[in-house]
């Protein structure tokens, strides 16, 4: 039986008071600064009511007479609009737009934004914790306590919790297409990926995503740090969304996907695709996606609503069941997932240290970035 | 009739224009150029903008990016080698053979510029991918081992790049060809010189200036492309400046000033590039341009010509037919190869791309935006090239030149010192339709008053003189005369410009935001979030939305060009 | 040409060129011209391309700028260097003729020639009344509402004339306006011309490459060449008294014999030279001095041949023919003379034969001692 690893995961820890978050707010006032000045902490409670079937503390007579919800994210562009579609079905008063982008350069867009004064987000959702804490100690999150978070342990919210959740996790493991590898070299473990045979075969994700830098660090941590320089002798493509990975590893372009997201290969594998997943025993690197409202929001109701929405056991079931989605569920009740395993079927690898974590994205960026040829 | 005016000094009014029209031009092309400047010299905390500290510390740091220097030089020099080559040989047949069907060839040669560089990369990588691509595919399944082509080597990209980026390099060659007096050519020909030996002798060192000429355009062109290098070249590591850029600045943390000082290296060999330029075609060459363009007879080839008019058909099926095949081949599958199964057809991702609110937001807001490229740019660029050209206002030479500037400036560059500039600019257009319109504007006002001007120029002067001699101010003449004279050439460049704003990639993927999406950077997301069949149907909708909407802004430039009078 | 009721026409103004230079870079087209033309002359500048004459015309009309100079133009200055003063076009009160006649295409032969009238506000009746009587001037009445693009060249060259006098200006000017035409259409439309300019009375500056058609329609023509005027003057005088040679062979064709003066044998107003091949020449110097070489233009016209000797006293001698050519109306003989070949151009009667000998004389009046 495999461990429940993910029962046994650290909350993140940053360091923020009141007093440091002022201190902070001061020393970037030369700077158009990002997010409120106001005190996080101490806001009123909301009124919670029911809506549908979750409850919500945000006011939906006023959300729905904002009228729209501004949503930027970094799934896939189909995957976030089966998201938005399923929330305009609930609630059609209300219209959504986003961008998509991908974690990385999606951060650094809404940093521009608002380092320049403009506020044109209503929801963030990134693949990475790293971003999600640094905008937190920026004040860029509403500090928001939805009624939702109820149903989740606190390890899997902000802390203090109201800035962030974890919507959903996703893990990979190792995916080759069956056509182009002999049985006999088919990966096993997380060490087959630096097998020789493999070079200029192998893709995984660029420096922009979240998923990437947890299993960078991840394997990191496991195999030691030349693990990766190893793997660049591979000279391995870089990709930005784990469709495109797919996409080539199906088509037989790459013959290994060093990082394979597990609803990815769930996806493709229903399409037709002659690929096999591979979970090595060591364990599977995983990372949360994290939503979150955001400061200064120009629709701040709507905003709430979707936080709340999302987090319920009814968006949860969007962001579980869709096939192009295919997250695992963090609710104390979520069911299994469509493909009928649950979570604790899988032995997945989380940062034990959050905040060391955050401070390795630089270094991450740098080296990954030179290990795909820029 | 009383006499018109006594004796006055010079009046402030020419000069006044010529200041501030020069002022405005000159903000608006060197404000994104001195930001970019000034991030490349940022040394501080890459975040803090301004910037805490100036160095030459990210330019001393370029030797690190030293590959993707060569990378660019190298797919920029195949690339115009094969469009130089592409471009003579298309020049020549329909300048100088008598191949059948001549004026409607030339009128096709046209449409590679309108497939658009995205679509021909997208369509490429599906044909030429080492593993995938369906001609690689077709190559395996009749015994050949490998792959035949791989379209995303430097040889390959330049190829692509070539045929949709390079359609510039034919035009510039047909006009030197159609201006070359045929009396030339002839005399070699009575004087017993065959046609082969004519062309070597003749007409190529007579043409090879305005051959130059384009091949520093071409190069300098090239030296900015981003469709190609972005869908084929990012798959495989490789990079040039342009994509590299791209990719710096959108990573969390963003890194700016490495992209700013790769971007400044970059525009400053395009800009001596383009000095060459304007210095050959300045000192003018030795081929007679008397100002009428001749309707060279052509000569008559023989049996060569069907197979030169096959050569032709060759070209146009590469470039348009078998790019709009491919996708619709792939957009109906799956999950695309070259020998399907029956079940692997789907209308699915029509479905699905009409569904996306990105797709039909995108378009509308494509549409929207060419639209408003084409009628102010028209507007605007139509008084600035009579300024220019026309109107004898003092410092009609510093207008040109600064209007000119962007030409120096590769498009995505450009966009950066714009995003750069404009995220603090106290107006609230970032992330708006109205900053594109802007950025579009500027990087297409050489193209539009290129365009203009040359329809200008062989308005002969002497009807805005005669004009003048009746008594019109400038105003009055410009209104009455002038415009009149030039609407087939502003409608010319209206489409011209319409087509340019809808596939330009590199200034809009850098200056989206959420309400400000368009159809061609939308269709790039597309590509690197959602499945290739899916692009492929995007970007036929778009082919087919724009090819509509051209259809009918001709329609209707048609009735705008009757004749007046009886 | 029918005589309508005609409007009033304009007051007619006198110009006045000083000193004017112009340059293109390190060209100088126009090197220090002067003169005045006065109201209601026709004046023609004459001479081969490149001379400066357009220019010196575009000047006046203030499509050039020059670079050193005055022009006044009924008093008023146009330009002037010194206080830097330069009128544009528009507010000169002048009016043009151009070469290529710049009739507008995209309008109707009417619109074409309201233009003017339209610029200056004049209301619709008066724009009717007046555009009537300037087409019917020229014969274009019943064209009016044509298209300007569908008209021939004598037709374009009509439609820009009214054009040009349909305001009143007080001056005309016009830039080699026939020069496009056909021989014949060229000789027909010289005289409408003439007796247009006749009729309306406009000052009128008129530049053109054509000698018949100066001499025909000028009251006083200015000879140019390389920027500078050559001689000013009636067309009379500036054909029967060259100041120069060039003058004596541009207008008209002439010989121009040199030789040394004898003014021992000068008689009655009359001077003479010795040809160095002996032969003594009798011509007039009409107040032209000379040094101790001179030269005489005879006109190839004013040749005589005769087969038997004439019995003038003076300019006779033997000659030889060389050479005949055809001309239609006269025929053209290279004779041998005096070691050198003369030509002479005479009405064609009986053809004098190649190698034939015979006598060539001269009226000693229609001998022009040139200028040095």
């Amino acid at each position: 039986m495999i461990h429940e690893r993910h029962d046994a995961m650290p909350a993140p820890k940053p360091q923020v008071t009141r007093r440091r978050f002022l201190q902070t707010g001061a020393a970037l006032a030369a700077v158009p600064i990002l997010g409120s000045t106001r005190s996080a902490l101490g806001q009123t409670a909301p009124k919670v009511t029911k809506v549908l079937d979750f409850s919500t503390g945000a006011d939906v007579a006023k959300a729905e007479q904002e009228g729209e919800v501004v949503y930027y994210g970094h799934d896939g562009e189909a995957a976030i609009a089966v998201l938005l579609d399923a929330f305009r079905k609930d609630f059609p008063k209300i219209k959504t737009s986003y961008v998509r982008l991908q974690t990385g350069a999606l951060y650094a867009k809404i940093t521009a934004e608002r380092s320049a004064n403009r506020y044109l987000v209503d929801v963030l959702q990134l693949s990475d914790i790293s971003p999600a804490i640094d905008f937190q100690k920026k004040g860029g999150y509403e500090m928001y306590l939805s009624p939702e978070y109820a149903a989740y342990k606190p390890a899997y919210l902000s802390s203090p919790a109201g800035a962030f959740a974890w919507v959903g996790v996703t893990f990979a493991g190792i995916s080759y297409n069956r056509g182009k590898v002999k049985p006999e070299q088919a990966p096993k473990t997380w060490k087959d990926i630096l097998n020789p045979a493999f070079k200029d075969g192998i893709s995984a994700k660029l420096a922009t995503s979240g998923m990437q830098h947890a299993q960078w660090y991840m394997l990191r941590k496991l195999y030691g740090n030349d693990f990766w320089q190893e793997f660049a002798k591979q000279r391995p493509r870089g990709f930005d969304a784990r469709a495109q990975l797919f996409d080539r590893l199906a088509k037989g372009d790459d013959r290994i996907c060093a990082l394979a997201e597990y609803a990815g290969y769930t996806l493709f594998k229903e399409k037709g695709a002659d690929i096999e997943f591979v979970a090595p025993p060591d364990g599977l690197p995983a990372t949360p996606a994290i939503i979150g409202a955001v400061n200064r929001a120009p629709h701040p109701e709507a905003a709430k609503l979707f936080i709340d929405w999302a987090m319920s056991n009814r968006g949860q079931a969007v962001y579980q069941n869709q096939p192009i989605l295919l997250y695992g569920s963090l609710r104390n009740d979520a069911p299994p997932m469509a493909t009928g395993k649950k979570l604790a079927d899988f032995k997945l690898l989380f940062p034990t240290d959050w905040a060391d974590f955050q401070a390795s994205h630089a270094v991450f960026v740098k080296e990954w970035n030179g290990i795909m040829g820029l | 009739m009383e006499r018109f005016t006594r004796a006055r000094s010079w009046r402030p009014g020419p000069s006044l224009v010529s200041l501030v029209v020069g002022g405005a031009s000159a903000v608006l092309v060197f404000y994104p150029i001195v930001y970019l400047v000034q991030a490349s010299l940022s040394v501080g905390d890459p975040q803090a903008r301004p910037p805490e500290a100036y160095g030459l510390a990210n330019y001393a740091g370029l030797g690190r990016y030293a590959h993707i220097f060569w990378n660019t030089v190298l797919v920029a020099v195949i690339a115009t080698v094969f469009a130089i080559i592409l471009g003579f040989a298309m020049g020549w047949i329909l300048s100088r053979a008598n191949v059948p069907g001549r004026e409607a060839l030339e009128q096709l040669m046209a449409l590679p510029y309108y497939v658009t560089p995205l679509m021909g990369a997208l369509a490429w990588s599906l044909i030429g991918s080492p593993s995938g691509g369906f001609l690689n595919q077709v190559w395996r399944a009749l015994g050949g081992d490998g792959h035949l082509i791989d379209i995303t080597s430097p040889y390959g990209i330049a190829w692509v790049m070539a045929l949709f980026e390079g359609s510039v390099a034919f035009v510039m060659i047909g006009a030197v060809m159609k201006s070359m007096d045929p009396a030339l050519e002839e005399a070699s020909q009575v004087l017993g010189a065959g046609r082969f030996r004519t062309m070597l002798k003749i007409t190529l060192p007579l043409v090879m200036p305005g051959v130059l000429g384009a091949t520093i355009f071409v190069f300098a062109e090239m030296l900015g492309s981003f469709s190609a290098a972005l869908v084929l070249g990012l798959p495989n590591r490789f990079y040039v400046v342009t994509t590299a850029m791209y990719q710096l600045v959108s990573q969390y943390p963003p890194r700016f000033p490495q992209a700013a000082a790769m971007g400044v290296a970059l525009f400053a060999v395009m800009f001596v590039m383009v000095y060459i330029y304007r210095r050959i075609i300045s000192r003018g060459t030795y081929v007679t341009i008397t100002g009428k363009a001749f309707r060279p007879r052509a000569m008559d080839v023989g049996r060569l010509r069907w197979i030169l008019f096959g050569v032709c058909l060759g070209y146009l099926g590469i470039a348009v037919v078998l790019p709009v095949l491919t996708l619709l081949y792939a957009s109906v599958q799956r999950l695309a190869t070259a020998f399907p199964r029956a079940a692997n057809f789907t209308l699915a991702n029509y479905v699905t791309a009409l569904s996306l609110d990105a797709v039909r937001s995108a378009l509308w807001n494509s549409l929207l935006l060419g639209g408003a490229t084409a009628v102010l740019g028209v507007v605007l660029m139509g008084f600035l090239s009579w300024i220019i050209y026309r109107s004898r206002l003092p410092g009609a030479g510093f207008i040109e030149y600064v209007l000119m500037f962007p030409q120096a400036v590769p498009r995505l560059v450009f966009a950066f010192g714009m995003l750069w500039a404009w995220l603090v600019f106290p107006i609230p257009i970032y992330g708006t339709l109205w900053l594109l319109l802007i950025a579009y504007l500027t990087v297409f006002m050489p193209l539009g008053i290129r365009t203009i001007s040359g329809v200008m120029l062989q308005i002969d002067r002497t009807l805005e003189e005669s004009a003048q001699m009746c008594g019109a101010s400038w105003g009055y003449r410009l209104r009455t005369v002038t415009m009149p004279l030039l609407r087939p050439g502003l409608i010319a460049a209206a489409l011209l410009l319409f087509i340019a704003s809808v596939r330009e990639l590199g200034a809009s993927i850098l200056l989206m935001g959420p309400k400000a999406k368009v159809i061609t950077p939308a269709i790039v997301e597309a590509w690197f979030s959602t499945s290739t069949e899916l692009t492929a149907a995007m970007a036929l909708l778009q082919t087919l939305a724009v090819a509509l909407a051209l259809a009918f802004l001709f329609a209707v430039a048609r009735r705008a060009l009757r004749p007046v009078g009886e | 040409m029918t005589v309508s009721a005609s409007p009033p026409t304009g007051r007619a103004a006198p110009i006045e060129v000083r000193d004017l230079v112009v340059r293109y870079g390190t060209v100088t087209a126009v090197r220090g011209v002067s003169f005045s033309v006065a109201a209601g002359e026709h004046l023609t500048l004459l001479g081969p391309s490149g001379c400066g004459k357009t220019t010196t015309l575009r000047a006046i009309a203030g499509l050039e700028k020059p670079t050193a100079g005055e022009i006044r133009i009924d008093g008023a200055v146009m330009y002037d260097a010194a206080s830097r003063t330069q009128v544009p076009p528009e507010r000169r009160g002048l009016s043009m003729v151009f070469q290529s006649y710049a009739i507008w295409p995209h309008m109707t032969v009417f619109d074409n020639v309201a233009y003017g009238l339209r610029v200056r506000r004049e209301t619709a009746s008066d724009i009717a009344q007046r555009v009537g009587w300037a087409l019917d001037l020229v014969q274009m009445g019943e064209l009016a509402g044509r298209s300007a693009s569908k008209l021939s060249g004598g037709q374009q060259q009509r439609v820009a004339l009214a054009r040009a006098f349909v305001f009143s200006p007080s001056v005309l000017l016009f830039d080699e306006p026939l020069s496009n035409l056909d021989a014949k259409l060229r000789a027909e439309m010289r005289v409408e011309l003439k007796e247009l300019q006749r009729q309306l009375g406009i000052t009128s500056v008129y530049v053109t490459h054509d000698l018949e058609e100066a001499l025909a329609i000028s009251d006083r023509i200015i000879v140019m060449r390389d920027g500078i005027i050559e001689q000013v003057g009636t067309p009379a005088q500036i054909y029967d008294l060259p100041r120069n040679a060039f003058v004596a062979d541009f207008v008209g064709s002439a010989n121009l014999i040199r030789g040394r003066r004898r003014p021992e044998l000068d008689h009655g107003g009359f001077v003479v030279i010795e040809t160095p091949g002996g032969a003594l020449i009798h011509g007039v110097a009409h107040g032209r001095s000379a040094g101790s070489e001179a030269v005489f233009s005879a006109r190839t016209v004013h040749l005589q041949l005769s087969r038997e000797r004439p019995a003038a006293a003076h300019n006779v001698w033997p000659a030889r023919v060389r050479s005949r050519v055809f001309q239609g109306d006269f025929t053209q003989y290279h004779l041998d003379w005096d070691g050198r070949r003369l030509v002479l151009r005479c009405v064609t009667s009986e053809p004098v034969a190649e190698g034939t000998d015979c006598f060539l004389s001269v009226d000693p009046r229609h001998c022009v001692l040139l200028e040095e």
